[in-house]
């Protein structure tokens, strides 16, 4: 059997308990280790036994930290530069419009594509993603397997603009097809993105189709202020 | 070497590092030992102390020597060693149940000083509880000498009290149950090696420096059913003697207490007032082994009435010596007056039916000892296993169990608590492993500390808040003094939400204008009990936790159940 060393708060974190309750409990006789100094000296499989016993969660942590360990939430340029920028999108209503924006993404497999489209269209049934001003940010309703890990924001400029029954009914000339991992991600995205196209001069820029570099470069700057808005405290 | 320098650390022997039975198993053989000899020593020098008073005794002014004696046990306690007067019984359980165990060394010999004078000189108690706390302290400050932790050490206590009682009475087995049920009142099988072996060697201590001896040996009684159903009305009696005799302790000391003047001063009234009772009756002085021996064997030859006078007496003189400040058990006084008891009845039983053949008297005095010792201490098995060990009478076993299980309900059912514990639990200082009371105690208000809450300034503008609110898990929000970081209010975002939505007012507050400053806190050394009831009478479900001015967490019923769970699991599944 191994005897292994740890620091009491090293196993206070294992046990996942406070570190006084660790100490009590070791002073008391009530758990399994013998302390010498600031170590704690127990065999892994008595303590793991004495855990099991007691109902106790015992992990010595290593592996399953990284698998609870959250991704860091992604920025809105990371992910519009990942999903790309595509200009003049025929289509004459949602639907066809919608198709013809998901073939332009060239990461997702056939199958993929054509789900992805149906789930839009879908969606788009329920309540328009069109948000007014000539804005659309179309989205699956459930998150889509294939993108587990990396979402997407692809960027579609419109031939021309269609009828997306919109909130203002204006006809929409881009659409922001926004696909996520998760809740927290899409609600992540959708309110950075939401805060860049409440900006009516920004509106105005991507009437003009801008060039990608320029666009992201805008992006950069609406996100640079949406920072420092919340770091201010 | 390096066993040469750790021999005061056994716990990181080899031998016994990870399995702590072997371990406990060897310390108790010698604490098994030390609190033998602590009981032969006390044996000894009562013995050595009666033979040296013996020829004052037939002086007209012998009354005086329980009052020099209590008054100089009483100085002793309070004035040199500084511990409370008392038998200490509740005492150790006292530590048992609260502190792990933790004695002082002086209580190793400081009863036995004062019991010695005590008893000695005359007053009416008994060796055996002083060698209680004796050979308690001793197991205490072994394990304290080796570093054990509380488990271990509450194991050594019990040891020391079941050695000290196995070598007083040389009865192994009652000196283990006795520790098992009265002090320790938990059964677990790592407890109960060590204990019985702790009991083997207190009594092959005393049986090796004071000979192999049953302390009330008596001829083969022959008990036939009537008799056995004649015992039902002697566990009646006994019981009321019991709750008698309880009631007058505790009496004569409210008495006592109230009476201003010095402890030592207070304990030589009660001994004068013993000594003059024990010129009339001498049966009612010392611990009385000696007037049992002429019961049992039957030749205690005055009739009812004295034998009833005796009763009562002894029972008054042993509520005067220990109520007003004498140092002694209640043992021996009881298995006295178990004996005038159990003679009484039978002399009553002859009164009325002189034609029925009776059993002995003998045996009836030897029930009525266990049916004393089992009310008092509400202690069945003790009385059962002390009976028919100190006088080797197996053939009574069933008359001893009927009486000594009625008489312990019916203590019961009258006084709730036993003699030992009545004081402890009138304090709420009786805590036994597992219950409600002791989980509270052992968990305290930093091992329940959630340090997740965001604490903001008391200058910030409403309008700032919400970016904090937008971060933070947590609804409450403690506030703090921008220079001194004192503590000074909660915001809670129930109170606030309404206003989170009106932009109006995002500029228009700061945080000092909206907290709540009559807030309920919580100090780091609180009782939690105490914490719950407050959150429990005011409905709050979380309290902010303040040390020195300073927020340093929050304490919630819901971390609470969290912890005291785990806790209780520790504590009650081994």
């Amino acid at each position: 059997m191994i005897t292994m060393e740890l620091k009491i708060d090293e196993v206070a974190r294992c046990l996942d308990i406070p570190v006084n309750t660790v100490e009590r409990w070791i002073r008391q006789g009530r758990i399994p280790i013998h302390k010498r100094g600031n170590d704690c000296i127990f065999k892994e499989s008595i303590l793991k036994k004495w855990a099991s016993t007691h109902n106790l969660l015992f992990s010595l942590g290593d592996e399953d930290t990284k698998k609870h360990q959250e991704l860091p939430l992604e920025n809105l340029l990371p992910v519009m530069q990942r999903g790309g920028v595509f200009y003049n999108v025929t289509g004459d209503d949602v639907t066809t419009a919608l198709k013809s924006a998901v073939d332009c993404i060239f990461s997702l497999s056939l199958n993929t594509k054509e789900e992805l489209c149906q789930r839009l269209v879908e969606r788009e049934n329920l309540t328009s993603t069109g948000i007014g001003k000539g804005v659309a940010i179309p989205h699956p309703r459930i998150p889509l397997l294939e993108v587990e890990k990396n979402p997407l924001i692809i960027t579609c400029f419109l031939e021309k603009p269609v009828n997306f029954k919109a909130v203002d009914d204006n006809p929409v000339f881009v659409m922001f097809i926004l696909l996520s991992a998760s809740v927290k991600f899409h609600l992540h995205l959708l309110s950075r993105l939401s805060f860049c196209v409440r900006d009516d001069g920004f509106v105005d820029f991507l009437r003009t189709s801008p060039d990608s570099t320029e666009f992201f470069s805008r992006i950069a700057h609406f996100e640079k202020q949406l920072d420092k808005a919340e770091t201010i405290i | 070497m390096n066993m040469l320098k750790s021999w005061r650390y056994p716990m990181s022997w080899p031998v016994f590092r990870f399995d702590d039975r072997l371990l406990l198993i060897f310390i108790a053989t010698i604490v098994g030992i030390c609190s033998g000899l602590a009981a032969v020593v006390l044996n000894r020098s009562l013995i050595a102390i009666l033979d040296y008073l013996r020829p004052f005794r037939n002086f007209w002014w012998a009354f005086i020597l329980p009052a020099v004696g209590a008054a100089l046990s009483s100085f002793f306690l309070d004035k040199i060693v500084k511990e409370g007067a008392g038998h200490g019984v509740p005492e150790v359980i006292y530590s048992v149940s609260r502190y792990g165990g933790l004695l002082r060394m002086r209580s190793s010999f400081s009863r036995l000083i004062s019991s010695c004078l005590t008893i000695g000189s005359g007053g009416s108690a008994g060796p055996e509880a002083p060698v209680v706390m004796s050979g308690a302290s001793i197991g205490s400050n072994i394990a304290k000498f080796f570093a054990l932790n509380d488990r271990q050490r509450v194991t050594l206590v019990g040891c020391g009290a079941a050695g000290a009682i196995s070598s007083i009475f040389n009865a192994p087995i009652a000196g283990m149950v006795f520790s098992l049920e009265v002090i320790l009142g938990e059964w677990s099988a790592l407890n109960i090696i060590p204990i019985a072996i702790a009991s083997v060697t207190g009594t092959e201590i005393s049986r090796l420096l004071q000979g192999n001896q049953i302390p009330f040996s008596h001829r083969q009684f022959n008990i036939d059913l009537i008799s056995i159903l004649s015992c039902l009305g002697l566990a009646f009696f006994c019981a009321g003697a019991s709750i008698l005799l309880t009631r007058m302790l505790s009496t004569t000391n409210q008495i006592s207490n109230r009476v201003a003047l010095p402890v030592w001063f207070r304990a030589a009234i009660g001994g004068c007032a013993v000594g003059i009772i024990g010129l009339f009756l001498p049966v009612v002085l010392g611990e009385g082994y000696h007037s049992i021996r002429t019961m049992i064997e039957g030749t205690f030859s005055q009739g009812i009435a004295i034998a009833a006078l005796a009763f009562l007496a002894k029972t008054v003189a042993t509520s005067l010596t220990l109520g007003w400040g004498g140092s002694g058990g209640i043992f021996a006084p009881c298995l006295v007056i178990g004996s005038l008891s159990g003679l009484v009845y039978h002399r009553f039983l002859v009164l009325l039916w002189p034609f029925v053949s009776w059993v002995d008297e003998g045996c009836y005095a030897l029930v009525g000892m266990a049916g004393l010792i089992s009310g008092m201490l509400q202690a069945p098995l003790t009385g059962i296993f002390l009976i028919v060990e100190i006088t080797g009478s197996y053939e009574v076993i069933v008359p001893l169990i009927i009486v000594s299980a009625i008489s312990t309900s019916l203590c019961h059912y009258i006084e709730p608590d036993s003699f030992y514990l009545k004081d402890l639990v009138s304090k709420g200082h009786l805590l036994r492993l597992g219950t409600d009371a002791r989980v509270l105690k052992d968990l305290s208000v930093l091992e329940l500390l959630e340090k997740d809450c965001i604490t903001v300034k008391q200058s910030l503008l409403l309008r700032d808040f919400i970016n904090i609110v937008k971060k933070s898990h947590r609804n409450y929000f403690p506030v703090e003094d921008e220079e001194t970081g004192n503590f000074l209010g909660m915001i809670h975002l129930d109170v606030i939400r309404q206003y989170l939505f009106n932009p109006g007012m995002y500029d228009a507050v700061f945080l000092g204008q909206i907290m709540d400053t009559m807030v309920e806190i919580v100090n780091p050394d609180d009782d939690l009990s105490e914490v719950l009831r407050r959150m429990d009478t005011k409905g709050l479900y979380s309290m902010p936790v303040v040390a020195n001015n300073k927020f340093i967490g929050m304490v919630s019923k819901a971390t609470l159940l969290d912890q005291y769970r785990k806790e209780l699991m520790v504590q009650t599944s081994r």
